[in-house]
C-alpha cells in the first residue's frame, strides 16, 4: 500500500501573510506536507484583523477572520518574537529540522532578521528557501512594497484588460497573488525534484510580477516582433467572434459565450430561433463578424435578454456552442456540477470560535492515489506553540513557561485592535456587495448537510 | 550548469495554451519534452495570432513561439491503429504523459491511464479539461470567458453598472498550465517516495475557482454576495485611475490613516471636515471620488509611484504596457527578457524567467520546433526504427 498524501514527511516553515505564500503553502498543506506557520502577536497577519465571521469584531475577533481562514487551512500556528533573541533563536532550530523556508516579506525584513539564504544554509546546507516579492528580490524596485492590485497593474496585464476604448481594469480581488503563489508552488516542487536527485538545497527568488507577465505573453511578444502595442477589448477576442457577454432575463443575469466557427454561428442562430442571421452576409464569417461585432452584440442583446442564463446556457452547450452563465459567489458555492465533483469541503472549527463546521473550496487537482484533503480549519493564534515548542524542539516545560512570560510566544495579541468593520447594510450603500441573505446559516446547513 | 528537471521524460500531448504552458515550465527548468503533434496541421496554437511580421505561417503564431520553447517535436496520428501502439511505447518511456483533449477523446482512442500505464505502473499522466473528467458538465465545451463565468471571478470583475469583463487574452488556460505542472511535480515526488505513479485530474474552472479569496465565503460567513466595483464608495478607488500620462493603482495599505493619502496629494479639498472620518466619505461619496480623481490628474504616474513607495503604508502600482515593460529598469537589472533566436521566425527578446532559482536556473536552449522536427531523432534512433519503417509510416500519414 502507498502512502495516501504525497507529500508526507515533508516539514514546510512559512513566514507569510495575505496570500502569495499562505495560499502556496496551504496547497503543499493539503497534499500532506507539515506547515508550520510563524505569527507574530504584535504584529498579527491583515488577514486576522478584518473580515469576521457574521461581521463580529469583538472578543477573540483574530480567530474568526475570513480571509485568514481562506489561506491558513491545515497549518499549524507557532507564535514568535523574533524581535528577542530567543524568538529568532528558536525559529532557526525550527528551519534546521525544515526542508523548506518560505515568506513574503520585503528583503529588507529578512535581512534585518539575519533570515537570508546565507544564513540559513549554514544550519540546514539543503534548505531550499523561497523569497516572494512584488518585483524580485534584486533590483532597484527590490525594496518596494506591493499587494496584488499593484503587481497585476505593472505586469501588463491591466493594459490590455478593460471595456473597449475604457481604462485599464482589474477584478475585484489581489488576483495576481494567485499566479504568484501558483508559480510557488511549482518552484518549490522543482527544487524538491533537484534535491532527490542531488542533495542541494537552493534559493528561489520569485517576482510575482514576473510570474504574471510569463501568463500574458501574447501582447509582449507582439511587441517584441512587431512593435505593436495592444489595446483594450473588453470581452472580445483575437480569434472568435462573436464573443461576449450578454444580459439575461433578471437583476444582473449574464451569459457569456463564443462562437469559434461557422457552425457554431449557425447553431447559435438556430438556438435563439434567428436563422435569418446565419444567412446575413455581414455575418457570413469570422472576420465579417468581427468587423460587425458592435451590430452582433445588440442584436444578441435584444434576445438573450428574453432568456433564462441556466436556460440558455443548456440550449448552446447541447448544440456544442461554448456558453456558460455568469456566477455569482453564491451560485458557484451551490454549483451542481462543482458539488458533484466535491470542490467544496466541509471543516470544522475550533469550539472557542463559535463557528460552525463550513465549506470551502478545494484545490485545483485531483490526485487518484494521493487524494488530497484539508485536514483542520486554519490554526488559532498560536494553537501549536506547545505542541512544537515540547514535542518537535523538546523544550521542557519551564523554558516554555519562560517564553510565556516574555512573550516571546503568545495566543493572544499584544495590541488587540479589529480594522473597523463594514455592515452588510453599508457594504450594500457602498455597491460593494449586490445583496446579503439574513437566512445565510441555514441556506448553507442545508446544501452541506453540516447539522 | 544543471537544470532542477534534468532527466524527467515528458511525453506531451497536449495543444493550444493550458497544456503547453504546462509543459513549458516543464521544459524551461529542463525536462526533457517530446511534443506530439497531429500529422498535416500540428497543434492548433500554430494558427493562433499575432503571428511575427503578421504572416500567418505556422513557424510564426508568436503564443506558439513562446509556449513551446525547448520541446522537441513528433508528428503522430493517434486516430490509426499503429499510430497508437506507438504512442504506447513512448509513454512506456516516459516518467510523465500530459494530455488535454476533451475528456471523452483518448478513450475514444481506446488510451486511458489505466492501458497507458499497463506496461509502465510508474506512470504519471496529468489530464487537463475545461470542467474535469467527471460531473455534469464534463462535456461541456469551453473557452477563456466561459471559465470566467462559470468559476465566479468575471461576476466580480468590471462596473456594477455594465456587462462583466474578462482579463485580455488567456489568463484561464495559463492558470491551469500552472497548476496541471505543480500538480506534475507533486506526483512525481510522490513517485519519487513510494515507486507508484497516479492519473491526477486538473478542471480549469476549479484552478480559477480556487483562487477567489472570500468569493463564496462572504456568503458562508455574512451571507453576503460579492459584486463588481462601484465607482463611488466612499474610498480610494483600488481600479486604476488616470494621471496626466497614463494609470496608477493606489493602495493605503494596512489600516494607514487616511491623512497620509490627503498629505501625499496635496489637495486642500481632500483635507476638508467632510472626508475626515469614513461615515463622512461614504456620504460624500460622489465628491470625493470627483476630488480624487482630479487630484490624481495632476501627477504624472512615475512621479507617484516611486514617490508613494517612499512612504510607509503607500504602495503605489503603476499600469505598464509593453512598450513600457520591456524597458523597464528593473525587468532591465533583472534581465528578465530573453533572445531567442528562431530559424523561421528571426530573433526576439521573449519574456523569460517567471522565477528564478539560484542553482537550476530557468533557461531557454532550444526555440519552439518545426512540425515533426525530430521525427528521426526520436523513432529512429530513440524507439530503434529504421529510416525504412519510417518512411513506410509518413507514406501511411502515420507520422
Amino acid at each position: 500500500m502507498t502512502t495516501t498524501r504525497a507529500l508526507e514527511g515533508l516539514r514546510v516553515i512559512e513566514m507569510g501573510q495575505l496570500i502569495a505564500i499562505p495560499f502556496a503553502a496551504k496547497l503543499l498543506g493539503d497534499m500532506g506536507a507539515e506547515i508550520i506557520r510563524i505569527e507574530s502577536c504584535t504584529r498579527m497577519d491583515g488577514y486576522r484583523v478584518t473580515g469576521f465571521y457574521k461581521n463580529d469584531g469583538s472578543g477573540e475577533f483574530w480567530n474568526r477572520a475570513v480571509n485568514f481562514y481562506e489561506q491558513n487551512r491545515g497549518k499549524q500556528s507557532l507564535t514568535l518574537d523574533l524581535a528577542q533573541s530567543s524568538g529568532l533563536e528558536t525559529l532557526i532550530e525550527l528551519i534546521a529540522i525544515s526542508d523548506v523556508f518560505i515568506e513574503n516579506f520585503t528583503p529588507r525584513v529578512i535581512s534585518n532578521f539575519g533570515l537570508e539564504y546565507d544564513d540559513l544554509r549554514k544550519v540546514k546546507p539543503d534548505i531550499i528557501m523561497v523569497s516572494s516579492t512584488g518585483y524580485g528580490h534584486t533590483g532597484p524596485w527590490s525594496g518596494f512594497g506591493a499587494i496584488g492590485y499593484g503587481t497585476e497593474a505593472a505586469c501588463g496585464l491591466a493594459a490590455v484588460t478593460g471595456y473597449v476604448d475604457g481604462p485599464p481594469a482589474i477584478p475585484e480581488l489581489p488576483y495576481a497573488d494567485y499566479t504568484a503563489g501558483e508559480h510557488t508552488v511549482f518552484a518549490i516542487m522543482a527544487a524538491l525534484m533537484h534535491r532527490i536527485g542531488t542533495g542541494e538545497g537552493q534559493f528561489i527568488d520569485v517576482s510575482q510580477t514576473q510570474t504574471l507577465t510569463a501568463t500574458v505573453p501574447e501582447p509582449l511578444m507582439d511587441y517584441a516582433f512587431n512593435g505593436r502595442v495592444t489595446e483594450t477589448s473588453g470581452n472580445r477576442d483575437v480569434m472568435y467572434a462573436p464573443q461576449g457577454t450578454y444580459p439575461c432575463q433578471g437583476d444582473d443575469r449574464w451569459i457569456s459565450l463564443s462562437v469559434r466557427s461557422d457552425r457554431e454561428w449557425e447553431a447559435l442562430c438556430g438556438v435563439l430561433n434567428r436563422q435569418a442571421w446565419a444567412s446575413d452576409p455581414r455575418f457570413a464569417d469570422g472576420l465579417s463578424r468581427s468587423n460587425n461585432h458592435e451590430l452582433i452584440d445588440e442584436l444578441m442583446s435584444s434576445e438573450t435578454v428574453h432568456w433564462s442564463a441556466a436556460e440558455l446556457q443548456a440550449q448552446l452547450q447541447s448544440v456544442g456552442v461554448p456558453a456558460g452563465e455568469v456566477l455569482d459567489g453564491k451560485a458557484l458555492l451551490f454549483s451542481e456540477h462543482l458539488n458533484a465533483r466535491g470542490f467544496y469541503e466541509v471543516v470544522q472549527h475550533a469550539e472557542s470560535t463559535g463557528m460552525p463546521p463550513l465549506p470551502y473550496a478545494g484545490r485545483p487537482w485531483k490526485f487518484s492515489q494521493t487524494p488530497g484533503e484539508i485536514t483542520s480549519a486554519a490554526p488559532t493564534l498560536g494553537e501549536h506553540n506547545d505542541v512544537i515548542l515540547a514535542d518537535l524542539l523538546g523544550f521542557d516545560h519551564s523554558h516554555m513557561v519562560e517564553m510565556t512570560e516574555t512573550g516571546v510566544i503568545g495566543t493572544t495579541p499584544a495590541n488587540p485592535r479589529a480594522s473597523r468593520q463594514a455592515t452588510n447594510e453599508t457594504l450594500l450603500s457602498q455597491g460593494r456587495i449586490v445583496r446579503w441573505e439574513p437566512d445565510f446559516e441555514e441556506q448553507v446547513r442545508r446544501r452541506f448537510k453540516t447539522s | 550548469m544543471a537544470r532542477a528537471l534534468d532527466g524527467i521524460n515528458v511525453l506531451d500531448l497536449t495543444h493550444h495554451i493550458a497544456g503547453p504552458y504546462c509543459t513549458k515550465l516543464l521544459a524551461d527548468f529542463g525536462a526533457n519534452v517530446t511534443k506530439v503533434e497531429r500529422p498535416g496541421s500540428g497543434d492548433p496554437a500554430r494558427s493562433m495570432p499575432p503571428f511575427a511580421d503578421d504572416d500567418p505561417d505556422p513557424d510564426k503564431s508568436l503564443p506558439f513561439l513562446y509556449l513551446n520553447t525547448n520541446k522537441r517535436s513528433i508528428t503522430l496520428d493517434l486516430a490509426s491503429a499503429t499510430g497508437r501502439k506507438i504512442l504506447q511505447q513512448l509513454a512506456d518511456r516516459a516518467d510523465l504523459l500530459v494530455e488535454n483533449f476533451r475528456p471523452r477523446t483518448l478513450p475514444s482512442f481506446g488510451m486511458t491511464y489505466e492501458t497507458l500505464s499497463e506496461t509502465n505502473p510508474s506512470l504519471v499522466m496529468v489530464s487537463i479539461s475545461n470542467f474535469g473528467q467527471n460531473g455534469p458538465y464534463r462535456d461541456y465545451e469551453a473557452t477563456d470567458i466561459v471559465e470566467y463565468a462559470l468559476s465566479g471571478i468575471q461576476y466580480i470583475f468590471g462596473d456594477n453598472d455594465r456587462e462583466p469583463l474578462k482579463h485580455g487574452f488567456n489568463q484561464a488556460q495559463f492558470k491551469a498550465g500552472t497548476d496541471a505542472a505543480s500538480a506534475a511535480l507533486i506526483a512525481l515526488y510522490s513517485r519519487a517516495m513510494t515507486g507508484t505513479g497516479q492519473w491526477v485530474d486538473i478542471s480549469i474552472q476549479e484552478c480559477i475557482a480556487t483562487g477567489l479569496r472570500d468569493t463564496t465565503s462572504a456568503f458562508t460567513y455574512t451571507g453576503a454576495v460579492k459584486w463588481r466595483r462601484p465607482n463611488e464608495a466612499g474610498e480610494l478607488p483600488r481600479s486604476p485611475v488616470a494621471t496626466r500620462d497614463g494609470f496608477i493603482v493606489p493602495i493605503a495599505f494596512g489600516g494607514v490613516d487616511w491623512n497620509a493619502t490627503v498629505e501625499f496629494l496635496e489637495s486642500e479639498e481632500l483635507a476638508g471636515e467632510r472626508f475626515s472620518t469614513p461615515e463622512g466619505r461614504l456620504e460624500n461619496a460622489s465628491d470625493l471620488d470627483r476630488i480624487l480623481r482630479d487630484a490624481f490628474r495632476q501627477y504624472e504616474k512615475e512621479d507617484l509611484f516611486y514617490r508613494a513607495n517612499q512612504r510607509r503604508g503607500l504602495i503605489y502600482g503603476m499600469v505598464q504596457n509593453a512598450s513600457e515593460l520591456y524597458q523597464n529598469p528593473q525587468y532591465r537589472h533583472r534581465e528578465y527578457f530573453v533572445e531567442v533566436d528562431h530559424p523561421v521566425a528571426g530573433k526576439a527578446e521573449y519574456p523569460g524567467a517567471p522565477l528564478e532559482m539560484s542553482r537550476t536556473p530557468w533557461s531557454v536552449e532550444y526555440p519552439a520546433p518545426a512540425l515533426g522536427q525530430h521525427n528521426i531523432e526520436v523513432y529512429v534512433d530513440e524507439l530503434g526504427m529504421s529510416h525504412e519503417e519510417l518512411g513506410q509510416l509518413v507514406a501511411a500519414g502515420v507520422v
